[in-house]
């Protein structure tokens, strides 16, 4: 009884009296770094349901004060008064997303697992080019992006929105790194057992590398699910424009700065919510992504 | 039939690269326990991988029963390989380690679970049976390992290193239960290790090599008995084999002596016509002779030598006494435990002469007859 109490002893997990005073100041710090990071999210969320009079109160307040649900209907209102019905935009960003989400980790996973375990000609040039482009700001690439989105012929259509998004530069590489530390005895293992280099690939490397991936849906999805670059460029008819577009548009080329902007506070909640659902939901194999690539 | 030959096997990384094996060439048997031994970067994993398929032959061929297999990937070639890591799948359970195999080859589904249940219970895993692999100890993932192979049934098993990442104790234990399978399963094992005890205690037959060059080819008695060369003498056996440096001059009554500047020892007849034939003498040799015959004066009649005691290392039911008798290094001599003596004290020691190896001086092979 006593080994098994000092056994359970053991396995709890140390106390703050068991610290020593560096990983209690530490501790403090991380704290109050937390609630500092938290801010803009508290923010974020209290500022969608604050009435029109607190909105532009001075000096602004953090918390709201008198919560109401004036903005959504103010949204709603503005959703009811448009030509395409927001349900479409909504429609279009989620369909979007999701596809996004599947090809870029889809296509970085395909691209990582070579460069990082096969030797061929030209792997190491390969890889360069795709580092490299890493350091371009998006801004620079948008005019051939539309030259290439416009030759092909694909202006106006869902493979517009996609296309730019797939090759995701960040998600190759940090796929490569995770790859990278594989052993590969365990691929040649999987060879032995029969395995051709896709099962290898789609049964050994994949769930190997899930949190890796992980942090690589979550990427490509903020891309995605904020963009509003396609749209802007790719898309002719507004009923094929994203919900990020048609959000930004709110405010845009209004004559003064005071309307909409209850509605504008509300979408960006609208916004800013699945990001932090598919974030929560992937969150724990994103900090093991970041423990393994030596990222953090 | 699971016969395998390999015909001028060489390895080289790059064109103008040194071999990394060099001429390999061997006939592998049926059944056969053939163990690779040699210093790390020898070449003998290299040569493994190459008889796996999953290292490039530069040259030569290698033969699994009839069939060339040059071009075959592994899959293709009827092997199957332990790791010296292991190499479990950490996504899967242990079933599904073991089965992976089994499934990919789409076996019927109650085969697979019988297979798999049947090497569980060879190996003493079944309780395991649902645990990842990060859940078991070493030992435990070694097993699973060799489940992953037994349960193929393979013609060929080929194992790289597998017993060096566990703890003493249960590499003795794995190394006798390796022995057991291997007569049970009734198939080829090639094993490759750097420890020469796993060689001696488990091979039908030894294969040394040094630098991609095969040293020597034979039984784990003949290899330490009768090494063909300084190399492979030194390499086998714990404590190593003793060299001492000195001429072969010849006495008046005809005898030959094996002299250095310290003392001479006399040859019998035996090792005196082979160092005649050799046309040795007046000329430098390498003498080589383990421990074990070498003792206290008294043990062989005669060739008595004078060492100073330096220091001893006790093994349990032997001592190794260290003696310098004026060589570079020291003479190891094997004695009974209880022995005692004290540190510089001179000792007369006796070697049997009819038990010493004669070496080349220049290039270290072993004189034969």
């Amino acid at each position: 009884m006593n080994a098994l109490r000092s056994l359970l002893k053991l396995r709890r997990r140390p106390r703050l009296s068991a610290m020593d005073g560096f990983q209690k100041l530490l501790t403090l710090l991380l704290i109050v770094l937390s609630v500092f990071m938290l801010l803009p999210i508290v923010y974020i969320f209290n500022h969608a349901f604050k009435p029109y009079h607190e909105l532009f109160l001075y000096p602004p307040t953090f918390f709201v004060q008198e919560p109401s649900l004036q903005n959504v209907n103010e949204l709603l209102a503005v959703t009811a008064r448009s030509t395409v019905p927001m349900i479409r935009y909504l429609f279009n960003s989620v369909f979007v997303s999701a596809l996004a989400v599947l090809l870029v980790t889809g296509v970085s996973a395909l691209c990582a697992f070579p460069l990082s375990k096969h030797r061929f000609p030209g792997a190491g040039f390969v890889f360069a080019a795709i580092l490299l482009t890493l350091m371009f700001a998006p801004e620079v690439v948008q005019i051939p992006r539309y030259l290439v989105v416009s030759e092909i012929g694909i202006m106006n259509t869902y493979f517009a929105h996609l296309l730019p998004l797939m090759a995701m530069p960040i998600g190759v590489f940090l796929l490569k790194q995770f790859v990278d530390q594989i052993p590969d005895s365990l691929l040649e293992a999987a060879r032995i057992d029969g395995a051709s280099e896709f099962v290898v690939f789609l049964r050994i490397v994949v769930p190997v590398c899930m949190p890796a991936i992980a942090t690589v849906a979550i990427l490509a999805f903020q891309n995605s699910w904020g963009n509003i670059e396609t749209s802007a460029l790719f898309m002719l008819d507004d009923e094929m424009k994203s919900f990020a577009f048609f959000l930004s548009t709110l405010t845009n080329n209004l004559a003064n700065n005071v309307a909409m902007q209850g509605a504008a506070a509300v979408a960006s909640l609208i916004m800013f919510v699945p990001n932090l659902i598919v974030f929560v939901i992937l969150q724990s194999k994103v900090i093991a992504t970041m423990a393994h690539s030596g990222i953090k | 039939m699971a016969s395998i030959s390999i015909q001028h096997l060489y390895k080289r990384y790059g064109k103008d690269k040194q071999n990394v094996v060099d001429d390999f060439h061997l006939d592998i048997r049926d059944k056969e326990f053939l163990v690779f031994v040699g210093p790390s970067g020898c070449g003998k994993s290299t040569t493994l991988r190459m008889i796996a398929g999953l290292e490039d032959i530069t040259e030569g061929e290698v033969y699994i029963g009839e069939q060339l297999v040059n071009d075959l990937p592994p899959k293709d070639r009827d092997i199957a390989m332990v790791f010296q890591n292991y190499a479990l799948y950490p996504n899967m359970s242990v079933y599904e380690n073991i089965a992976f195999g089994l499934r990919l080859r789409k076996q019927p589904r109650h085969e697979i679970d019988l297979a798999v249940r049947r090497a569980a219970r060879v190996l003493e895993i079944e309780p395991y049976l649902n645990r990842k692999p990060k859940e078991l100890s070493g030992g435990q993932r070694q097993r699973v390992a060799l489940g992953r192979a037994i349960v193929r049934d393979p013609k060929v098993f080929l194992m790289d290193e597998p017993l060096s990442n566990l703890d003493a104790k249960l590499r003795v234990q794995m190394r006798m239960e390796l022995i057991k399978l291997h007569k049970s399963l009734g198939a080829t094992f090639i094993y490759v290790t750097h420890d020469q005890i796993e060689a001696m205690t488990m091979a039908d037959r030894i294969v040394v090599m040094k630098d991609g060059i095969i040293q020597q080819i034979d039984t784990p008695e003949a290899v330490y008995q009768t090494p063909s060369n300084t190399f492979v003498a030194s390499f086998i056996g714990s404590p190593q084999i003793n060299f001492v440096e000195g001429k072969i001059v010849e006495e008046p009554g005809g005898n030959l002596l094996f002299n250095t500047s310290r003392f001479g020892l006399r040859i019998p007849k035996d090792s005196a016509d082979l160092l005649r034939k050799h046309n040795k003498i007046g000329r430098r040799i390498t003498l080589g002779i383990r421990p074990e015959h070498i003792g206290p004066e008294g043990l062989y009649s005669d060739s008595v030598l004078t060492g100073i005691y330096k220091v001893s290392e006790l093994m349990g039911a032997d001592r190794f006494l260290h003696l310098d008798i004026g060589q570079d290094k020291p003479l190891v001599v094997r004695v009974e435990a209880y022995y005692r003596c004290e540190e510089n004290e001179k000792l007369r020691i006796v070697m049997d002469m009819s038990k010493a190896l004669f070496f080349d001086a220049d290039t270290g092979q072993r004189l034969t007859h």
